[in-house]
């Protein structure tokens, strides 16, 4: 596809060099251009921060105060009682929360070991059809998933994946971006790495399991998170796929909350929180490894 | 796949007078066999849930198909003509095209702009860049739907954002309730979330850029505002089009924020409505899945058409 010229750029960037820690400078001399400079990078900083900041303070209000104008900054009296509402089974949060997590754990953990197969294959071995297949998987990265989505439904459908954990599962367990992406890293290895073992007569299949998977990590970390990430935000194929309340992920039992306590913000933020919440946290831990996978990727626009 | 590993060991075939290529063809086809059964999950997510899904979309927009009630009827160009008819008849297909035009219009310039002026800032030499991008990034990472009941939340007549808007004596809209604004209120919603990615792509890429072609020009006299559109805008023109290209692919498909804020219809007086929330609604709320394929083809289209354009005019090489 036309496209593809704008992948290659991106891929060139290899995975470890983008420096992302902060180095010791020494002292600048200050001047009004860096002084601007700050007060910009500051502003948009909080910029970024706010709506998170008062999302999260307003979450702990009384329904009759996060009503009040001007609103106030903190919650006074601070109360847990719109957490303990969501939380209660009443609300089938606790279902929400828990088919998320199975839902995004398991495509987590699926992605890191399929696509670490499918990019050994593709980085390491050469067979008739490698170009053809990872050409495709290069043209699929840019295929908008509108298309395909109301087919993908009706596969789903005729293969009886709907309506339960393998139709959320089994179409995102090996996405093109962590075969993409694995590949990549796979092929920045060292071919001598595998070789003395398979002239050895080591199988393919301990090579790839004792030798290469495990110096993968930072790939897998990369396909992890973003894998978990996709799973955890994914909205429209979740609506689509389940019918019944109970197998709701958080996004979609979020949205039909939203419906059914239109102006109860109190609620809707404290659940927007819960939503949030594992993802800052996770975010935060492994900033580096998002920030080295999104700009290998440059996938994450959607 | 035991099979396969046992083929892998030495030793296998006897000598013969032609053993050598035999044994090689032999060492290919394990070879063959072992690569394609790495690759087997992935190929089969990719043949049934993309490859099989795209030509089904494309046939079945050929088809009439009342999902789960009758089998489908061949329909020829009906659903074309059909979006035809909306199209020119300001049907809900036609709005929904037209609101995501003019989102994606907005959406990308804006988006674009922002990411290379976060980009071009955190390249300079400040202290805590790892800090700032991280804390930039915090709205890219967050689930379109959280983010989108904050907003929600936040563009009420008495919400945050008129608040503030009033501390500078302006006197906010009822952002999400009035035609005019709702649609503007979702676009920076939007830029807001999705710039800090492509604020990282264009990062990756200054750092790519020699810094020995600003020592030239700097000892050439030249000025940091003519750096900037002599070498770095220019030498960053594939970026850019990744950019602005991954970004349209991503603005056309907009859905979860409008349906979120705004529900199914696109409320106010379709304003919200767009092309994606139009296809779910054909699909799976009318059931009239061939049309939904139909119109999901003509959106494809139109991103395809445009992304050879952005490829045409903005992926230009730049030699030095």
């Amino acid at each position: 596809m036309s496209t593809i010229g704008g992948v290659a750029r991106v891929e060139k960037v290899q995975l470890p060099s983008v420096a992302v820690s902060m180095r010791r400078r020494p002292p600048l001399p200050l001047s009004l251009s860096r002084v601007l400079l700050y007060v910009v990078l500051v502003g948009y900083g909080l910029f970024s921060l706010a709506p998170f900041l008062f999302a999260f303070s307003s979450s702990f209000k009384t329904y009759a105060q996060v009503l009040s104008w001007p609103p106030s900054l903190l919650p006074n009296p601070a109360t847990l009682d719109n957490y303990r509402f969501i939380l209660s089974g009443a609300q089938l949060f606790p279902r929400y929360i828990l088919n998320s997590i199975i839902y995004a754990g398991a495509v987590t953990v699926l992605n890191v070991l399929l696509a670490s197969m499918a990019g050994y294959a593709f980085g390491r071995m050469e067979f008739p059809g490698k170009n053809f297949f990872y050409l495709l998987t290069l043209a699929v990265l840019m295929i908008p998933s509108q298309l395909i989505l109301i087919p993908k439904f009706l596969v789903a459908y005729t293969l009886h994946l709907t309506d339960n954990y393998g139709g959320l599962i089994v179409p995102a367990m090996v996405t093109p971006t962590s075969v993409f992406l694995m590949t990549q890293f796979l092929k920045t290895l060292p071919r001598e790495l595998e070789e003395a073992a398979l002239i050895d007569g080591c199988s393919r299949f301990r090579a790839f399991w004792q030798i290469i998977f495990p110096l993968v990590r930072p790939a897998v970390t990369v396909v992890a998170l973003l894998s978990f990430q996709g799973a955890w935000n994914e909205f429209l194929w979740p609506l689509i796929v389940m019918s019944h309340q109970e197998n709701y992920t958080l996004t979609v039992g979020l949205a039909f909350f939203k419906g059914n306590y239109v102006t109860q913000y109190n609620l809707v933020l404290a659940g927007a929180m819960i939503s949030i919440a594992p993802l800052v946290i996770i975010f935060f831990i492994f900033q580096r490894y998002f920030i080295q996978g999104l700009s290998t990727s440059g996938l994450a626009g959607r | 796949m035991q099979l396969a590993a046992s083929k892998a060991r030495p030793g296998g075939p006897p000598e013969t007078r032609r053993g050598l290529p035999f044994k090689i063809n032999r060492r290919k086809l394990t070879e063959t066999l072992t690569a394609y059964t790495f690759l087997a999950p992935y190929l089969f997510v990719l043949i049934v849930f993309t490859l099989i899904a795209v030509v089904t979309a494309l046939t079945l927009s050929f088809f009439y198909v009342d999902f789960g009630f009758t089998t489908p009827i061949f329909y020829g160009f009906r659903n074309y003509l059909n979006i035809w008819y909306d199209l020119t008849h300001d049907g809900d297909f036609a709005v929904g095209l037209r609101n995501s035009v003019e989102y994606t219009i907005g959406v990308v310039t804006l988006q674009t702009i922002l990411a290379l002026f976060l980009a071009l800032l955190l390249n300079q030499k400040v202290r805590g860049r790892g800090f700032f991008r991280t804390i930039f990034y915090l709205p890219a990472m967050t689930s379109s739907v959280a983010i989108s009941l904050i907003f929600y939340w936040l563009y009420q007549p008495q919400g945050g954002i008129n608040y503030v808007l009033s501390l500078l004596h302006i006197q906010g809209p009822a952002w999400l309730e009035n035609p005019s604004t709702a649609l503007p209120a979702i676009m920076l919603l939007n830029i807001w979330t999705t710039a800090p990615t492509f604020m990282l792509m264009y990062l990756a890429a200054l750092q790519d850029i020699p810094p020995t072609l600003y020592e030239a020009a700097r000892v050439d006299g030249a000025n940091s505002w003519q750096m900037l559109w002599k070498i770095t805008v220019p030498l960053l023109r594939p970026t850019t089009f990744a950019v602005v290209a991954l970004g349209s692919i991503g603005a056309f498909q907009i859905f979860d924020q409008a349906f979120v804020m705004e529900g199914a219809n696109g409320s106010p007086l379709r304003s919200t409505l767009t092309a994606a929330m139009v296809i779910y609604d054909t699909a799976f709320q009318k059931s009239l899945m061939g049309l939904a394929c139909a119109q999901a083809f003509v959106l494809f289209i139109i991103i395809f058409a445009v992304t050879l354009l952005q490829k045409r005019y903005i992926d230009v090489n730049i030699q030095y």
